[in-house]
């Protein structure tokens, strides 16, 4: 199809990227951040939210409103916008869509898993399940008692079952530290969406692969950053790397034995992408990072969307909305806890 | 007598006399203590008010910089990280020693916080993302429970200052109020028994004299009459001898002659 | 100053899943063989009642030294917060993340103060 998407692309999905561009239409911009962040409370923060895509998520919620909820309103936008495409997808997209949620499928089965082994509710436990990472058998997850049990009766007919098999041993389901579990299969998902993306093939292939790319070697980034003095053990830490990013093969070979944040930038540092971004930040201070690596995402995501007949704009969507109600819980949490000197720290400008 | 109801009921002897006087004696020194301590304890308490308050105007201050590491920690790691910190929980790390502090005799109980270092599952919590902020928000929470634990140094300290103050200066207040005035009253009582009883045992005494005196008058007169008489009847009896002549008195014969008293 | 007991004792929470989340971070947590644990998370749900029960749980504990509970469900069990008077364990307002510290609510605060005279 390499050079004639053009002709056959909206056939099957134009309209869906019709929508999708509408919806990037509904993000928040500079001059609704500017409202934001004038307000005095949380009421008028949902004042102004009203006047934008979440009013009618909001406009029904009593005094006194808490960030928490504010945040679940504005998440539910996104998951009714998601579903809402995921209906409407033909077989491709379908799939492509799945994938982007797999992340949160992720988190959410370790939840479960992680929940039963210490006899949490299940309904409980289901309340706090991301909804972009729900899926028809989720809540017999916890019927299993232990790992195995769990692996054989529920994940093997779960898209993450290859994940599980292919990377994990019965063992490691016993043993393993959750958060290694949790990272090796991000691992395992971050190569088989990158995998899948270059089978797509033209367009989409070329622009989710810088995006993906982005995000293994963020992952990897944070993995070396927070796990610095801890007992992962440099092999182990080497273990978590995706297999494809700018910095794979080399990159990763020297933050795996990175042991301080200097190191960690020189590494990163030869990357000419990721340079601009260490730029930015001063010698010795790690704090700002997040901000900077999420702000860096934007500006990848936004630039997606000046491409045509791809997929990549639904994952950007998704990473956009993502990102934009990080920023309103920000500023919520700001608002509400009478930080207002910090509230610019966490604001990433989509626009 | 207001005294008679508000003292001990005792026989009133000299010998109970001394003993009330030496608990008198112990119980003005008692008090005197009792006196110095709740002193000691007010000084102390007072102190507590203070710390107690400004404590508490700090704690706000401390706690709203926690809430907004967790804030910042859920910016960086997602909203899910809460979900991971629950899960994670198995033993306490951090505890709480108590040990006891002296304050006048006032025992105190002290508790010291202590983190238990070695390896824990929250270590790897946020590794994918978030991790940094994630030990930022443990940090600061650390140093929060530090203060709170401060603070409730400060407030158990107060409320078992609160009792032992109460029981002191109760003590103190029943000594001075009720125990000494009763022991007092006591002592005057047997003290006025004790006149009492001397008064009469003088008076007796005086009676007595005076009865002696009273009996030895009368003997007296008694015995002057007597020999008033018996000088009459020997007068008379020489009358009759010079009459007569025929009864001469007889000395020799003359039994009941009267004793002569001079 | 010895200490009295080796073992340690815990400290308890009362208050909602985010101040919950920061204390446990900071390795409070703590659940036995028999799944009891020394917290409690508070959400809209939650009825009075067992809040009631666990505080009063948490008070009649032994390994329990401190409990620390926010300010607005303290006023909801105001009635029984107000008549917990014994020194062990100790307890402890704190504020909670969705309102500022009200120093005026504090039962032990409005003793302490009438007792200075600054009320």
């Amino acid at each position: 199809m390499w050079g004639w998407e053009q002709l056959y692309f909206n056939i099957k999905d134009g309209f869906l990227e019709a929508i999708v561009r509408g919806h990037r239409g509904g993000l928040l911009t500079v001059p609704d951040y500017n409202n934001l962040t004038q307000c005095e409370a949380l009421d008028d923060i949902k004042l102004n939210l009203t006047a934008t895509d979440y009013g009618a998520y909001l406009a029904n919620e009593a005094s006194p409103l808490y960030t928490s909820t504010i945040v679940d309103k504005c998440t539910q936008k996104l998951v009714d916008d998601w579903n809402n495409m995921r209906c409407q997808a033909d077989e491709t997209l379908a799939k492509f869509l799945d994938f982007c949620t797999y992340g949160h499928m992720i988190d959410n089965v370790v939840l479960i898993v992680t929940g039963t082994l210490h006899e949490r509710d299940v309904q409980e436990l289901l309340d706090k399940c991301h909804p972009l990472g729900m899926f028809d058998s989720i809540a017999t997850l916890a019927v299993a008692a232990n790992m195995r049990e769990l692996y054989r009766l529920v994940l093997v007919d779960t898209p993450l079952a290859p994940y599980f098999s292919e990377n994990l041993t019965h063992e490691d389901l016993d043993e393993m530290n959750i958060e290694i579990m949790r990272n090796t299969l991000y691992k395992a998902y971050l190569d088989d969406f990158a995998a899948f993306c270059g089978k797509l093939g033209g367009t989409t292939a070329e622009v989710m692969s810088d995006l993906l790319a982005f995000e293994a070697d963020r992952r990897a980034l944070n993995i070396t950053l927070n796990s610095i003095g801890t007992e992962l053990t440099r092999d182990d830490r080497k273990k978590l790397y995706s297999n494809f990013g700018l910095l794979y093969p080399h990159g990763h070979n020297e933050l795996s034995i990175a042991e301080d944040f200097d190191q960690i930038r020189a590494a990163m540092e030869k990357v000419p992408a990721y340079a601009n971004v260490f730029n930015k930040l001063g010698y010795g201070e790690a704090q700002m990072l997040d901000k900077l690596l999420y702000e860096e995402e934007v500006k990848r995501c936004c630039a997606c969307f000046e491409q045509q007949f791809h997929y990549g704009v639904f994952y950007a969507y998704m990473k956009l909305r993502e990102q934009e109600i990080r920023n309103i819980m920000w500023v919520s949490e700001c608002v509400a806890q009478d930080q207002k000197a910090r509230i610019n720290d966490g604001i990433v400008f989509l626009f | 007598m207001s005294g008679s109801t508000n003292r001990y009921t005792v026989p009133p002897t000299v010998t109970v006399l001394t003993v009330m006087k030496a608990r008198l004696v112990g119980a003005t020194k008692g008090h005197a203590l009792l006196k110095k301590k709740a002193d000691a304890l007010t000084v102390r308490y007072r102190q507590l008010l203070r710390e107690i308050v400004e404590a508490k105007n700090g704690m706000g201050d401390a706690m709203k910089g926690s809430f907004f590491s967790l804030a910042e920690a859920k910016y960086a790691g997602g909203d899910s990280i809460k979900h991971t910190v629950f899960d994670n929980v198995d033993r306490a790390t951090l505890k709480v020693y108590s040990s006891q502090e002296n304050i006048a005799g006032v025992k105190i109980p002290k508790f010291e916080s202590v983190s238990e270092p070695g390896e824990t599952k929250m270590e790897l919590t946020g590794l994918g993302k978030g991790g940094q902020q994630i030990q930022g928000c443990r940090k600061a929470y650390l140093s929060a429970i530090q203060l709170l634990v401060q603070l409730a140094n400060l407030q158990t300290a107060f409320m078992t200052l609160d009792v032992a103050l109460k029981v002191t200066n109760r003590r103190v207040n029943a000594l001075e109020n009720v125990v000494k005035p009763k022991i007092e009253n006591t002592i005057a009582y047997i003290k006025g028994e004790l006149d009492e009883l001397e008064r009469e045992e003088f008076f007796r005494l005086k009676k007595v004299q005076k009865n002696k005196q009273k009996v030895a008058a009368q003997e007296l007169a008694r015995k002057e009459a007597q020999a008033a008489e018996a000088a009459a009847a020997y007068d008379t009896g020489l009358m009759q001898d010079n009459t007569n002549g025929i009864t001469s008195a007889n000395l020799l014969t003359a039994s009941n002659d009267a004793d002569l008293v001079f | 100053m010895a200490r009295i007991d080796q073992e340690g004792s815990l400290v308890a929470v009362i208050a909602d899943e985010d101040t919950i989340t920061g204390f446990l971070l900071a390795g409070v947590g703590d659940v036995d063989i028999r799944k009891r644990s020394n917290f409690l998370v508070v959400d809209s749900k939650t009825t009075v009642r067992t809040i009631e029960a666990s505080f009063k749980d948490f008070t009649n504990r032994e390994d329990i030294a401190i409990i620390l509970i926010s300010q607005p469900i303290a006023n909801m069990i105001r009635h029984v917060v107000a008549n917990h008077n014994k020194p062990v364990p100790a307890l402890l307002e704190i504020p909670s993340k969705d309102s500022p510290y009200d120093p005026n609510q504090d039962s032990l605060l409005t003793r302490v103060k009438h007792l200075l005279g600054l009320v």
